[in-house]
Parts: structure tokens; C-alpha cells; sequence
């Protein structure tokens, strides 16, 4: 059996556990079943899920915030501030969305089984001249930040600018914006980190959610074995995954000492400030509209909470 | 290479449907040029708004994006009429009469393949945003702003349907003249030699006073 | 059959196709169709009752591709730029140019001819078609050097090879079309056209001097004009200038400070100038729309190729086609340097035939990752590379090399566009004339090619900065 599977950009940390799942099911099958993986080769990022209903290839990546309307359940999970600090955190939530009733409907709607996440850190801002570290300068501040994460921003006055993630570094240089919202890694391949005077270390406003999905038929046309090779490899990947990840968000202390990038901290009651003016009415706002399309929106923010609080307790 | 000629006209009822289906293709493409015009207007808007009053237009790239499809697509039929979409001619212009007329008709048929399974491939992937029960009927939308996309995704089956229509005319047209043996039929673009159409360029690029 | 074989009948199969005369666009797309159903069906065995299943799943993959890739923010530089050249010509921009530059720099040797290279390269910055600018510059500049007693061949080759121009000097419809392609930063492509244009526009009014110092069908200088005519000449030319300093100033600000905004902003605002520019001169709602409706037939032209090569390149990705050319070339046992000049040698071949967006479009998709590879990927740093310059920078300069070597082809016989555009224009000319007559002009290319070879810097320099 030969998959393809649609990502996009090059690889790097962000696609590791695709690569890694690639590996293990041709090893763990004798090379009996091979996963290709294209980067960009097959569809544009933004139409990965057009692919996988269509039946083009078997597997793909994308994420949730490129197209709301696609997938509105799981954009439960790109909610402002929802708490989520470290990776493992993160990949406990989406999980457990991910095996949500609604949400297996949501994306059986595309043909797709939605198999694991590709967790992103929080979304935290780098920004040029003097640090921001009180709500009130956020005033009027241009932020490149897309999604949730501008509407977070813009309820505190500033000005959300839309900005590819390949221009961004360019807008922060010539200052069409002022800060640029990512995750590590991206700050470190789009190079926005090289114009960075400081980078906000607490204010994690929310990140991104991009699950892997495979075609429900191909996933059904495996043999048993097969299925459960892919199966049983998932969790392996997610961990390789986020060691990787963890190498490089060393690497990220070493980058910011290297370029002399201070680390801003944000109060509590500035946060707390924050998160009442943005997180709140986003969230009420977000469960009314989901619950209007017949979604059960309350029920997956409190399985979010939920899980939250039950991996904390489990550490 | 780009052989856009004049079509000839006349009273026959094949020549009649060619200036009709001419008519809308030529609305068509005025949409599309005021198109283009409009992302020369929005970009003023959007500079000034972010320059001067610190407010860019929210979604700016969203719009944008909408607005290519109309741009892009909407005036293919428009193109093909007279021929503008470019080919090499080595060959086929040293073609004469008949055997000429032949092989336009298989380049047209070629065409007509490709645009007919084109208009069911893209009415796929308009259906694939469009959704009655959605709000907006939108399933799918903008990074953005969350812009339905479902209207631009339309526009393409749409200009694809009149570009087969375009093609069924010029293949009764080149047929036509491949049964009758015409030397100059209606309804389809003549070839002229690049030379001819530099001529005719340069006139009209005089005529607007350059 | 390999997805690799596949992907060689199919492109096989497309070359025919465009050879034999169908419209480049749709050859492409067809053969990318074809080629989709070939691999989809050959997955499931050639099973003929899973034929209408792949039938399906191709046909549905190639519909992605219209919408899904012209909506895309940066392709809306073409018909803006498009729009800025047509308007151009009713805003009086081409006679205004070519008037300061006879007033400036007719007492050279051969100074008409010089005039009309300098004129060509001021017009390029307002617009992004060569053949456009040749035609323009044919009605205007020809009668003026046959009147001052130049070899008519010459003068013909003069503005065939003047209008080349247009592609480099920054907006350029072509250099957008790489960098979308390439998926590279289309402000930085922009910004690097801006010296390799002036260097070959320098080349040829280097050449035209010392064509006149040792022939005399190369005319005389035009003396004669007071410093007060010199710079009444200057104000009808000003937008121009204007259009210049803004697509700057939005690509990289000279002044140190804040860009004003994106290169495709800067495009649309230079359009905009033009546009109050040719109101004032007496453009109103006829001349608009036909200005509006000759912009949306080239620009619908334009991405009708555009997307009709991108199902072509959809199914290469299917085939892996790209992945093994890259293997092929970077497996070969020779000096990387080699491997590009011959890569090169391989466009002027390719150029002779076929028109330069076509082509681009063509070959760019299996090229480009190997040129690539041949430098050591995507991300290698200056110092590990094969070429001396870091991944980004690499596909800069493979990009001004390859756009530079399309302008070539546009004077190249048997089929160069620009020259027949020329000959088109004069009654008392052949295309054999032209030709002719563009032949130093020819060689002034192929130096200046080499050199940006042998000196990158010339390339990289400008977008190094920003
Ligand atoms: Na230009
Ligand atoms: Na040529």
C-alpha cells in the first residue's frame, strides 16, 4: 500500500511526526506500507481537506484558523487564552476534541478521520523599540495576528494587519507592523526574531490547531494489520514530535540571548485584564454562533477545560 | 505567437449567435478590467487608512483575493474570440484552406474536452463551499475576515460555460468552412502573420494618442 | 510504468501539442489532466472499472486548481501593472520620455539611439511588457533617427532591443510570474531587475557609442539644446519619476525609515498616479474602458497560462517528476557551475520557439528545485554553497538569469517577438531587417549574461540591503 500525504512549506519541527509516522509504518510493515510525503507537491495548504474528500491522497495537514467555515467545531481550540502552556497540554486537548462525536461528524463531512494533532506553542509577540508590557499600549499597536488571536487583539485597541507569514518579516522591518504573533519555530524560520528587540515570555494568547487527517475510505480499504501498525504508531510520532520540539525551544533561549532579545512578563492582574476584556465576550460570541449551526459549542469548551484541568492533576 | 485577429461578421444566423454570445463576454470582461480598477482604488484606501489614520482596511488581503477570480478567469471567453489566447503557429501557419480548417477543428475539440470536464471540476469545488444549511451558505471562507468563498468559486464554472459555448460556435464556424471550403468563414479568428498583428497593435496604441 | 515514466510521456505529449499549434494554455492543461487520470488509474491497477473513479478524482483535483491559484494576493501585480502601461499611453508618458532623453543625451555619439535605450528604460519602470514598449517606441523613435540619418536596420534594432528593457526594469509582469512560481518574496525579485536593467541598458548605450566612433550609419549627435530647453523637457516626464520612488519606497524605503507597504500596494499606487495623470491630460470614460477591457484580455490571457500550466505542474507533483530531475542533475559528474551554463544554453534553445511567459511557466516547476539542489537547497548559507550565495539569494539571481534570458529570446530569430512587433510597425522594414539589424545587440546580451554569471554581485547587491 503506497499513501501520499499533502503538507505544505518544507520540513521542519512543525511536520516532524508526519515524517516520523512515515518511518515507523514502513519499518513496522517490512516497507509493505509506505507513506510519501509532499510538500506542497499535491494541493495548496489551504484546500489540504478539498484533497482529502476528493480522494486525491491519504493523508494531510492543516490547520483549523485557514478556513473557519471548513471546520468550526475544532476552532474551539484556537479560542483566545484558553490556559494551554505547554505542548503536552496541548496535545491532551486536542485529542480529546478530536475523539468528540460532533467533531468526527464536522470533518466526516470532508471524508476525514481526524488522527493527530501537530501541537503549536502559544502565540506569543515579538516587537520592535520599547517593550509593551501594560494593556495600554497595545493601544493602537499593529500586530500581525490572524484568526482569534486578532480579534483578541483588536478588543484591547490594536490594530490586527493582514500579513502572510512569508511578508512578515518584511512588514516588521519597513514597520507596517509593529509586532508579529507566532509560534517559535516561526519566528525562527521567517526570521522575524532577527528584527526582534523583545518577545513577550507570558503573554500566551492562544495558538493555532492543525490536525493531521487521513481519508476515511483509505483508512477503511487497510488491512487490519496495516490499520493497527498506523494506529499504534501515532503516539510514538507525537512523542518524537515533541522532544524535537523541546530541542528547539532550547535552542529558542539560546537565540534570544545570542540576539540580545529581552523577555517581557506581563503581570497577573494585566493578563487578568486582558482575558476579561478579549477572552471572554470572544468565547460567548464563539458558543453562541456554533450552537446556532447546531454544534454542541459548550460541550467541547468545557471538555476543553476539563481535560485541561484533568492533565494538570495527572502531573 | 499571439495571433488575435478580426471576426468576420455577417447576416447568417452562426454569425448572429457569435456577436450575441460577443455581447456578454464583452460585460464580462468589463467586470473584470473594473476589477483590476477597484484593487487600484483599494490599495489608495488601504494606504492612506494604515499611513495617515493608523486603520487598515480589516481583511485587505481577503478582498484581494476575491477579487482575482473575476480578474483571472472571467474574460476567457473574451480572449478566445479572437483568438488572443497564445499559441505557436509555425506549424499551423503555413497551413491553407482546408487542411488548415481540419486542424483547427482538432484544436478546438481538444479544447472543448478540456473546458467541458473543467466546468464539472470546478462546480465540484464550488459545491464544496457552498452549503444551504451554513450560514452565509458558506463552508468555506477567508483566513481572515472569514469572507464566503463560495461566490468566487462560482464565477469559474460560470466564465468556463461561456468559453464552451465560445467553442461550440468556432467549431461550427472552422467547420463550416472545412465543408464549404471558405477562404475567410465568420465566427472565427483569422490568422495573420505576427506581422499583420504588430501593425494593427502599434495602430491602436497610436490611435489612443501615445 | 514508474509515476516518473508517466510523467515524461505526458510532458512528451504536452510539447507536441504546443508544437503542433494548440493554444499554449490549454495544451498544458489538458496534458496535466490527462497525465492525472494516467496516475490516479494506474494506482488502482488499471482496473477498467475503477477508470471512472480516477476519471473523477482528476477532474476534481484539476478544478481545484483555477480559483485555488489566481486568488492569490501577490498575482494582482500583473493586471495592475498591465493597467499602468496602458494608461501610460494616454497620459503622454512615452513622447514626454523620449523628448528629455534626446534633450540630455543627444550630443553623444550616435546620441539618438542612446536617447532611445535611456527613454526605453524610463518607460520600463512604468511598464511591464516588452512588446508593448517595442511598439511604442518604434512610431516614436524610428522616424526621428531616419530623419537624422541612421541605417534604418540600425534604428530598428535599437528599439527591438531597447524595449527588452521592460521585463528587468522593476514593475515586471515576468519577474512577478517567477516569484510565484518559485514561491519567493516578489518584492525582492522587483528590486533586483532595478540594476541588471540599468547595467544592460548602460551595455547597449556603451555599444552604441563605439558603434559610432567606427561606423557611419550609426548618426550623428544632436547638439543644440540650451540647459533651459534641457530641463523644460523634465516636468511631462515626472510621473514617471514619481511611479519610480514609490514602487521603491513601498519595496524599500531609501530614506532608512518605514516602508509606506507591500510591493503590490506600491504597484497599485504607481497605477493610481498615472491614472490622475492621464485624466489631466484629457483621458476620460471611452478611453478608460478600452483601456479596462485591453487590461482584462491581456491579464485573463496571462493566467489562463498561469493556470493551465499550474493542473500541468499539480500532476508533475503527483509523478515526483520535479524530485527526480533534481536527483538527475545534482547526481551529475561535473562542475555545478557547468550544469547552469548549460541550463541556460538549454533556455536560449528553448527561447527561439516559444514565447517567454510560456516558457517560463514550463520549465520553471522542474528547473527550479534542481537549480536549487545544484546550490546546495533551499536553506544552504553562503558559505556551503556551490555558487557562492545562500539558498533565498540563489533563487534572486537564477530568477534575473533566467527572465534576462527570456528578454534575449525576444530578439533571437526565427522567432523574436519584439522584432516582429517592429518590423510590423514600419512598412519599410522586414523582420529579416530588423533582425539584422538587432544582431550587435544580440552580442551585447550575451555579454551582459555572462557577466551577471561571473558577477553575481550586480544581482544581489540592491536586494541584499533590504
Ligand atoms: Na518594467
Ligand atoms: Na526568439
Amino acid at each position: 500500500v503506497e499513501w501520499n500525504a499533502s503538507l505544505w512549506g518544507s520540513r521542519r519541527a512543525f511536520t516532524e511526526h508526519v515524517e516520523k509516522l512515515a518511518e515507523l509504518v514502513a519499518e513496522k510493515s517490512g516497507g509493505e506500507f509506505t507513506i510519501n510525503v509532499s510538500y506542497g507537491g499535491l494541493s495548496k495548504n489551504t484546500e489540504n481537506l478539498d484533497g482529502i474528500s476528493i480522494g486525491a491522497f491519504e493523508m494531510a495537514q492543516f490547520c483549523a484558523g485557514y478556513h473557519r467555515d471548513k471546520n468550526p467545531s475544532i476552532t474551539v481550540l484556537e479560542l483566545p487564552f484558553l490556559g494551554v502552556s505547554t505542548l503536552e497540554e496541548e496535545v491532551a486537548v486536542s485529542h480529546a476534541v478530536y475523539a468528540h462525536p460532533a467533531v468526527a461528524a464536522d470533518l466526516g463531512r470532508w471524508n476525514a478521520k481526524l488522527l493527530m494533532t501537530s501541537p503549536m506553542p502559544q502565540y506569543n509577540i515579538v516587537g520592535t523599540g520599547e517593550p509593551r508590557d501594560e494593556l495600554a499600549e497595545f493601544d493602537g499597536m499593529r500586530v500581525r495576528a490572524t484568526g482569534g488571536l486578532g480579534q483578541a487583539f483588536s478588543a484591547v485597541g490594536a490594530v490586527p494587519t493582514s500579513v502572510t507569514a512569508t511578508e512578515a518579516y518584511q512588514a516588521m522591518e519597513s514597520g507596517v507592523v509593529d509586532t508579529v504573533s507566532f509560534a517559535q519555530h516561526a519566528h525562527l524560520s521567517f526570521r522575524t526574531i532577527d528584527e526582534a528587540d523583545w518577545w513577550t515570555e507570558n503573554l500566551n494568547p492562544g495558538t493555532v490547531n492543525c490536525p493531521v487527517v487521513v481519508n476515511t475510505d483509505a483508512y477503511a480499504a487497510l488491512s487490519d494489520e496495516h490499520r493497527a501498525i498506523l494506529d499504534e504508531s501515532v503516539p510514538e510520532a507525537i512523542d518524537y514530535y515533541l522532544e524535537n520540539y523541546g530541542a528547539l525551544l532550547d535552542r529558542w533561549e539560546e537565540v534570544l540571548a545570542e540576539k540580545g532579545v529581552e523577555k517581557v512578563t506581563i503581570s497577573e492582574d494585566q493578563l487578568a485584564e486582558f482575558r476579561k476584556i478579549a477572552a471572554d465576550p470572544i468565547r460567548e460570541t464563539w458558543i453562541a454562533d456554533m450552537s446556532a449551526q447546531g454544534l454542541p459549542a459548550q460541550e467541547l469548551y468545557d471538555l476543553v477545560m476539563d481535560t485541561l484541568e484533568q492533565t494538570r492533576a495527572g502531573n | 505567437m499571439a495571433n488575435s485577429g478580426a471576426v468576420r461578421e455577417d447576416g447568417s444566423f452562426l454569425s448572429r449567435l457569435d456577436r450575441d454570445l460577443a455581447r456578454l463576454e464583452r460585460v464580462f470582461a468589463l467586470v473584470s478590467g473594473l476589477a483590476v480598477f477597484s484593487i487600484m482604488l483599494f490599495a489608495v484606501v488601504s494606504v492612506t487608512g494604515r499611513n495617515l489614520l493608523n486603520r487598515p482596511v480589516p481583511g485587505y488581503v481577503d478582498w484581494i483575493e476575491q477579487l482575482m477570480p473575476f480578474i483571472a478567469i472571467l474574460g476567457i471567453a473574451y480572449a478566445q474570440r479572437d483568438g488572443t489566447h497564445i499559441r505557436m503557429d509555425l506549424v499551423v501557419g503555413r497551413l491553407k484552406g482546408r487542411a488548415l480548417w481540419a486542424a483547427e477543428i482538432l484544436g478546438v475539440l481538444a479544447m472543448l474536452a478540456l473546458m467541458i470536464l473543467l466546468v464539472w471540476g470546478t462546480w465540484a469545488h464550488f459545491q464544496r463551499s457552498f452549503d444551504f444549511a451554513a450560514p452565509l451558505w458558506s463552508r468555506d471562507s477567508t483566513i481572515d475576515i472569514a469572507l464566503p468563498l463560495w461566490p468566487a468559486k462560482l464565477i469559474v464554472p460560470m466564465a468556463f460555460s461561456v468559453m464552451v459555448l465560445r467553442l461550440l460556435i468556432q467549431l461550427a464556424g472552422y467547420s463550416r468552412a472545412f465543408i464549404l471550403g471558405l477562404a475567410a468563414p465568420v465566427a472565427v479568428p483569422l490568422i495573420r502573420s505576427a506581422a499583420q498583428v504588430a501593425a494593427e497593435e502599434a495602430e491602436a496604441l497610436n490611435a489612443k494618442g501615445g | 510504468m514508474t509515476s516518473v515514466e508517466i510523467g515524461l510521456w505526458v510532458s512528451g505529449f504536452m510539447v507536441l501539442l504546443v508544437v503542433i499549434g494548440m493554444r499554449v494554455a490549454f495544451a498544458a492543461g489538458l496534458a496535466g489532466l490527462i497525465g492525472l487520470i494516467w496516475i490516479f488509474w494506474s494506482k488502482r491497477g488499471y482496473d477498467p472499472e475503477m477508470f471512472g473513479w480516477a476519471l473523477g478524482v482528476a477532474v476534481k483535483t484539476a478544478g481545484q486548481v483555477p480559483h485555488g491559484k489566481v486568488a492569490n494576493q501577490a498575482l494582482s501585480l500583473i493586471p495592475t501593472f498591465i493597467l499602468i502601461g496602458y494608461l501610460a499611453y494616454y497620459a503622454g508618458l512615452t513622447k514626454a520620455l523620449f523628448e528629455a532623453a534626446k534633450r540630455w543625451l543627444g550630443w553623444l555619439p550616435g546620441g539618438l539611439a542612446v536617447s532611445t535605450v535611456f527613454a526605453t528604460a524610463g518607460f520600463a519602470a512604468v511598464s511591464g511588457a516588452s512588446v508593448a514598449t517595442a511598439a511604442v517606441f518604434a512610431r516614436i523613435a524610428i522616424p526621428e533617427m531616419l530623419k537624422a540619418g541612421y541605417d534604418k536596420r540600425f534604428a530598428a534594432g535599437v528599439v527591438a532591443a531597447g524595449g527588452t528593457l521592460a521585463s528587468l526594469i522593476p514593475p515586471s509582469a515576468i519577474l512577478v510570474i517567477y516569484a510565484i512560481i518559485v514561491e519567493q518574496d516578489v518584492g525582492k525579485l522587483l528590486l533586483a531587475g532595478f540594476i541588471p536593467g540599468l547595467f544592460s541598458a548602460v551595455v547597449y548605450g556603451s555599444l552604441i557609442v563605439g558603434l559610432a566612433v567606427l561606423f557611419k550609419r550609426v548618426g550623428p549627435p544632436v547638439r543644440g539644446f540650451t540647459w533651459g530647453q534641457r530641463f523644460a523637457a523634465l516636468p511631462p516626464a515626472l510621473p514617471i519619476v514619481a511611479v519610480v520612488l514609490i514602487i521603491i519606497g513601498f519595496v524599500y524605503n531609501p530614506f532608512g525609515e518605514d516602508a509606506w507597504g507591500t510591493p503590490t500596494e506600491g504597484g497599485a499606487i504607481g497605477a493610481f498616479i498615472v491614472f490622475c495623470w492621464a485624466v489631466a491630460h484629457g483621458m476620460r470614460w471611452p478611453e478608460l474602458k478600452s483601456a479596462l477591457l485591453e487590461t482584462a484580455k491581456l491579464s485573463v490571457m496571462i493566467f489562463t497560462i498561469i493556470w493551465g500550466v499550474l493542473i500541468y505542474v499539480r500532476f508533475l507533483g503527483f509523478a515526483d517528476l520535479p524530485g527526480a530531475f533534481s536527483d538527475w542533475i545534482t547526481g551529475l559528474d561535473q562542475p555545478p557551475m557547468l550544469t547552469l551554463i548549460f541550463i541556460l544554453l538549454a533556455y536560449a534553445v528553448l527561447g527561439m520557439f516559444m514565447d517567454a511567459i510560456g516558457m517560463l511557466l514550463l520549465t520553471l516547476p522542474v528547473v527550479y528545485p534542481a537549480v536549487m539542489a545544484l546550490n546546495g537547497g533551499d536553506f544552504v548559507s553562503a558559505e556551503e554553497s556551490a555558487f557562492g550565495m545562500s539558498g533565498p539569494m540563489c533563487a534572486v539571481w537564477f530568477g534575473i538569469l533566467v527572465v534576462k534570458m527570456a528578454e534575449f529570446c525576444l530578439i533571437t530569430p526565427p522567432i523574436g517577438l519584439n522584432c516582429f512587433v517592429v518590423a510590423g510597425v514600419r512598412d519599410d522594414l522586414s523582420v529579416q531587417d530588423v533582425f539584422r539589424g538587432v544582431t550587435p545587440f544580440f552580442i551585447a546580451d550575451a555579454v551582459t549574461i555572462a557577466l551577471l554569471v561571473a558577477f553575481p554581485a550586480i544581482v544581489l547587491w540592491l536586494p541584499s540591503l533590504a
